[in-house]
């Protein structure tokens, strides 16, 4: 799988490589995605909005889930629940995001993630995802 | 549980899980609660099953079984007397 294909295009894209899929109850997915010394990690920007932390599990989720970027780029963050910031990531930082399915129906997934940075973890939450709705722009 | 005393539960567990801001005992049993009515959409769909499981420990087996469930007030008392009695 090479990195052109996962759901977004940087710096919008937070995930980088697949570090273990799920199994089939989807639990155990990791991604890892690298923080690069760009404009918006170092000065404050980007990276340093809890949203965003919320957008990387939603897109590790949806990878993970699809087990294809172009399915998964047919999903999209719905919703945001229980979300917990611990600290925000910082610029030259991979990040290891973990998700496991907490419950769905129809269209609608509920995922549980944790985001680890080198030195614990940086954020814990549950997000919303909606598939097959969001028309697919290709570039 | 009679459906009168379930009736009131559910709507409860509807407004307290969505974070409606309406008195429970103001929705009516016929209305719809998608599209019309309440207004619910998928996401909220998904709670009410997280719900339901929660509060009731019932089981929504897939969204065919969901959307007829969901149809009302009414149907959800049917459908969870229904999974009590089974």
């Amino acid at each position: 799988m090479t990195t052109a294909a996962f759901p977004h295009a940087y710096p919008f894209r937070f995930v980088d490589t697949v570090a273990q899929r799920p199994d089939a109850a989807f639990q155990g997915g990791r991604v890892r995605v690298r923080v690069t010394g760009n404009a918006r990690a170092s000065m404050g920007e980007g990276w340093q909005s809890p949203l965003l932390l919320a957008e990387a599990i939603a897109q590790a989720a949806l990878l993970l889930e699809a087990g294809d970027a172009a399915a998964a780029r047919r999903g999209y963050l719905a919703g945001i629940q229980e979300m917990t910031l611990e600290r925000a990531p910082r610029a030259g930082e991979t990040l290891e995001i973990a998700v496991r399915l907490h419950a769905s129906f129809g269209p609608v997934f509920r995922f549980d993630g944790e985001v680890h940075g080198e030195d614990g973890i940086l954020a814990r939450g549950s997000v919303l995802v909606r598939k097959g709705e969001a028309e697919v722009v290709e570039p | 549980m009679s459906r009168e005393e379930l009736a009131p539960r559910v709507k409860d567990l509807i407004v307290r899980r969505l974070k409606l801001e309406i008195d429970p005992a103001s929705i009516d049993d016929g209305a719809p609660l998608f599209g019309e009515g309440l207004g619910l959409d998928s996401i909220d769909a998904l709670e009410l099953v997280l719900g339901l499981e929660q509060e009731f420990k019932i089981k929504v087996e897939d969204e065919e079984v969901g959307v007829k469930a969901f149809a009302s007030v009414n149907a959800l008392c049917d459908f969870i007397e229904q999974k009590k009695t089974a």
